[in-house]
């Protein structure tokens, strides 16, 4: 059976630094739009953290969550591309066609959790800062939706050089670069086809759970909820 | 003549003839031969170290074969050379063990920054007009060494003053030692957030003088005195780790975190329990609870040992801290520190840490002091989950005459004070990595002291707010295209000494400082020269790994060559699991002799109502990172702003002010003023108002110039009883909508609630 990549993001270890969102510019050549266009809601961010406060001054909590596409299986996103762009990969990503996609945004308005992000221009480094782009991935033009890919080419090249070696991928050798940087380890990528591999075991917690789950898009990121500290506290 | 170089000039040679016959030269770049053996799609990956912060965390950089456009010899030209493609953390550094903050990832940024300096520049318009010229390095050191031998040989008046960032290894004792060989020379560290308190404070508590290192992992009690440990203070990855080994890393064991601040951090966001105080009362309530401790006998007043004897009072229990007494002027209740004191004392190790604005009152000292001896009281100093220290490899230092070194940003107030009172005290003003016409409050008048000081040279990599008073600007390599060498004091319990060679070639016509330095010193010869022996940078830093492995010796290594070899490969050495931190090093302080100091503010509170807390950006820090585009534009993680400052103020305080979120907002102090859109939240007391710092830059690239507003201008001059930092949480402001304002948020959210959560 093919692989089925799912995450896990321990919201008890998350501290919503941002590691991740910068690993995530840097891995996937996310351009940054500048004052302007960001004030107008177009900056990119594939990967991002809500912060929901909770009370009134004195006693306020804070939740920081990280959300990413959530590799649907049931992805609202797929059957509204009319041009297929917006396809479910064998291993269970929402993959998307760049070259397909004629830019009508209606993967975008389907996705319930708001990762998907438009080429109002094409982008544009400033030279020489074209030098830091990642030869691995394509950079996306204007007019083409982009989103979260797990770092598919992270995934591709675990894939082949496993196969290189007449071998299964390692569960844990393939670490997107969010998953890699981050400082507390609150994430966790793994095969959810694979029982045994972290990731399942650790999607079985007590404390999992998926984002929006009544919308029934069965999202492949399992949330495990900030725990609460079980000490005496009447000592 | 060599081979590689014939073909080079021939190379040049001929592409020049072509370029003559096909007109636009941009379309037809000739093409350098690469200096590199690389294969065209296959990633190799250097080791590197981060210099964004004082942590020193150890990187991978992934080097990639590419085309560049670069200028060699005057001429514009590609070159396929290897390319930093990406940082991540070394797997094997034992600080940040394969993790990278965001300010870590940016740093690519900086080789690759559009407005990076690229050659020499000598100025060529009025003191600080930005009118530079290009030169030679050739002319650049000519330039600088007339100026110096005549200072050396005592031809023209003043002493030389080299300021700097903190510098560590060896590239901190060439620097000293250089500035040393002049006569009454002086050697200046300042960055805004220098932890000088945390330092003075452990030295007279712990006899050590740096900040502590805890293994979070193992604690199981956290009581945060303001600290931003999981953001920007002190050695923030390592402490992310063990943070998140503290919450998930042990079956069935979750340790509590409690934070007391006035205005909610992104580390204090994370809190089990967020506990509001009155600014600068951090010492009281640590010594309340402590009170507590002992009298409620959970722990003895002897156990706290010399921690504890130096606060006045100790011994008999610090009975004019009992926490009914302290409530109101903490404004935190008796009975919750009471229930701190119990809870701390039933789930030890417990841990105590203080930083960021808590050390930057007035009374600062005395608030470090006093959670220092809370955290002896609890029992876990010196053992894991409480407060350690790391063993620190010092490179050996034989230079006869040093210089008179100081630090903090006392001592940038007295340089600016000493070139005001007469011009040519200082002959030649050397700066490198500091931007203190930044970073210190306009009431210092720094500005003005630069203007008129005779030489300035910087070694920046950017034109800032400083270097554009420079003469000359002989820029430095970016880290990644330099030899770097580290010994960070914080943030591992094994030695740490980090070194790489250069991970890229440089893109641009640059040398590294401390090669220069050493240049000079070889120029100037005499004493310099057998004081710096070594001919360039990186036999500076192999003497020095020679040196370590005389002294720690390896079991991985048989020769010193093997030993070097090995450090260049892993990114360092590090010393065995089981080093324990070194010798008390800190004079010992008379018992009884720190007494109750209360924070004092500037502006009284009829005219000037609200405290002002300025804060570390999460992406910016103190601003020295605001060049670099993807900070701009990574969201803020408390309020998701970008590109821009903001006022964060409490919705009572906004309402009674009639200010609306967004609005235009002017801070003024008894100063200055800086006006910055409003940002109401409900994690921030209603007397406090909250900036984060980093923006406001006047000359900083294109992505930071003219950009928000800098709190740190309109600080009032107060320092830190007994230390030479800034007291930066000592400022009192008043507030007034002046406008429509406007926040710059990244608005991208769930399209529905979940349903445990509300959100604003």
């Amino acid at each position: 059976m093919a692989h089925q990549w799912g995450m896990v993001i321990d919201l008890d270890r998350c501290t919503g630094c941002e590691a991740c969102v910068v690993a995530c510019h840097a891995e996937n050549n996310i351009a940054t739009v500048g004052e302007k266009e960001a004030a107008r809601s177009r900056a990119n961010h594939w990967i991002r953290v809500e912060r929901y406060y909770e009370g009134d001054f004195p006693d306020v909590k804070v939740k920081f969550m990280p959300v990413l596409c959530q590799q649907c299986d049931a992805a609202p996103c797929e059957p509204v591309c009319p041009t297929f762009a917006s396809y479910h990969t064998e291993e269970g990503l929402n993959g998307q066609v760049y070259n397909r996609c004629i830019g009508t945004r209606y993967c975008a308005n389907a996705c319930p959790y708001n990762v998907r992000f438009f080429n109002f221009y094409n982008p544009k480094w400033d030279k020489p800062l074209n030098l830091q782009l990642n030869p691995d991935v394509s950079v996306r033009e204007v007019g083409v939706m982009e989103k979260c890919t797990f770092c598919v080419q992270r995934i591709k090249a675990a894939e082949t050089n496993a196969r290189a070696e007449k071998r299964d991928v390692r569960d844990g050798e393939i670490q997107p670069a969010c998953v890699q940087s981050c400082p507390t380890n609150a994430m966790v990528f793994g095969d959810l086809s694979d029982p045994n591999s972290r990731a399942s075991r650790m999607a079985a917690s007590s404390r999992g759970g998926k984002l929006l789950e009544e919308l029934g898009a069965r999202p492949k990121i399992t949330y495990l909820q900030r725990d609460t500290w079980n000490g005496d506290e009447n000592a | 003549m060599q081979r590689r170089d014939f073909l080079k000039i021939t190379a040049i040679s001929g592409a020049a003839a072509t370029l003559d016959a096909c007109g636009s030269p941009d379309h037809q770049l000739i093409r350098f031969i690469p200096e590199e053996d690389l294969i065209p799609g296959i990633a190799t990956w250097k080791p590197s170290v981060c210099t964004m912060c004082a942590a020193g965390c150890g990187l991978l950089v992934r080097v990639m074969e590419g085309d560049a456009e670069v200028v060699r010899n005057g001429q514009l030209g590609l070159m396929q050379m290897g390319l930093a493609k990406k940082l991540e953390g070394n797997p094997a550094h034992p600080i940040n063990q394969g993790k990278l903050c965001p300010r870590g990832h940016a740093g690519l940024q900086v080789t690759y920054h559009p407005d990076r300096i690229r050659t020499p520049l000598m100025r060529s318009g009025a003191r600080g007009s930005g009118e530079f010229k290009a030169i030679s390095w050739d002319e650049a050191m000519q330039h600088l060494m007339a100026q110096l031998s005549s200072l050396h040989e005592g031809r023209l008046p003043g002493r030389l003053v080299f300021l700097t960032s903190p510098l560590r290894a060896q590239r901190r004792n060439i620097a000293t030692t250089f500035a040393g060989g002049f006569k009454d020379s002086q050697y200046i560290e300042f960055s805004f957030f220098d932890e000088g308190v945390v330092r003075a404070a452990n030295s007279a508590s712990f006899r050590h003088d740096a900040p502590p290192t805890v293994e979070l992992g193992q604690s199981n009690y956290i009581i945060s005195f303001g600290a931003n440990f999981l953001g920007t203070w002190n050695s923030p990855v390592a402490q992310s780790l063990g943070y998140g080994a503290m919450r998930q890393g042990r079956a069935g064991l979750r340790g509590k975190f409690l934070q007391f601040e006035p205005r909610i951090s992104q580390t204090g966001a994370n809190a089990d329990e967020w506990v509001p105080c009155a600014p600068g009362s951090e010492g009281a309530l640590a010594l309340g609870i402590a009170h507590v401790l002992m009298q409620d006998k959970l722990r003895s007043a002897a156990s706290a040992g010399a921690a504890g004897e130096l606060i006045e009072g100790w011994a008999q229990g610090l009975a004019e801290y009992a926490p009914e007494k302290i409530s109101a002027q903490t404004g935190v209740k008796a009975a919750t520190i009471t229930r701190i004191a119990h809870e701390a004392a039933a789930n030890g190790p417990a841990v105590a840490l203080i930083g960021d604005a808590a050390a930057a009152h007035t009374n600062g000292l005395f608030n470090t002091l006093a959670v220092n001896a809370l955290n002896a009281l609890l029992g876990s100093a010196g053992k894991a989950g409480g407060i350690q220290f790391s063993p620190v490899w010092n490179p050996s230092n034989d230079k006869t005459a040093g210089a008179q070194e100081a630090s903090g940003a006392e001592a940038v107030r007295k340089l600016a004070e000493q070139i005001e009172s007469n011009a040519n005290s200082v002959g030649a003003l050397l700066i490198h990595g500091a931007n203190p016409a930044f970073a210190t409050p306009a009431a210092w008048k720094l500005r003005r002291a630069l203007e008129k000081a005779p030489l300035i040279a910087s070694f920046g990599s950017f034109i800032d707010e400083t270097s554009i008073f420079a003469d000359l600007i002989l820029p430095d390599h970016s880290p990644l295209e330099s030899w770097v060498e580290d010994a960070p004091d914080s943030g591992s319990l094994r030695t740490v000494v980090s070194v790489a060679p250069p991970a890229v070639l440089p893109l641009h016509d640059t040398r590294a400082m401390p090669d220069v330095l050493l240049d000079l010193a070889h120029r100037l010869g005499g004493n310099f020269a057998k004081a710096l022996p070594w001919k360039t940078y990186d036999e500076a830093i192999q003497a020095d790994f020679a040196a370590l492995y005389k002294s720690k010796g390896s079991k991985d290594a048989k020769t010193t060559d093997d030993f070097w070899s090995n450090a260049q490969q892993q990114g360092g050495w590090w010393g065995p699991q089981e080093d324990a931190a070194q010798g008390a090093t800190g004079a010992k302080a008379a018992s009884g002799s720190v007494k109750y100091a209360a924070a004092e503010f500037d502006g009284n509170q009829s005219e000037f109502p609200f405290h002002l807390m300025p804060f570390a950006s999460q992406m910016l820090y103190d601003g020295s990172l605001a060049a670099l585009p993807w900070m701009q534009e990574a969201p803020d993680p408390m309020s998701t702003a970008m590109w821009g400052t903001w006022v964060e103020l409490n919705p009572a305080t906004a309402s009674k002010l009639g200010i609306k979120q967004a609005d235009l907002v002017e801070v003024a102090s008894r100063h200055g003023s800086v006006q910055a859109p409003a940002m109401i939240t409900p994690g921030i007391a209603p007397d406090v108002v909250a900036m984060p710092i980093g923006q406001g830059h006047e000359n900083f690239t294109r992505y930071a110039s003219n950009r928000g507003a800098n709190p740190i201008s309109i600080l009032a001059p107060m320092t830190v009883a007994g230390t030479d930092s800034l007291a930066w949480a000592a400022t009192r402001v008043k507030i007034a909508r002046v406008g429509e304002g406007k926040l710059v948020l990244f608005g991208a959210s769930l399209r529905e609630e979940p349903p445990d959560a509300k959100r604003r």
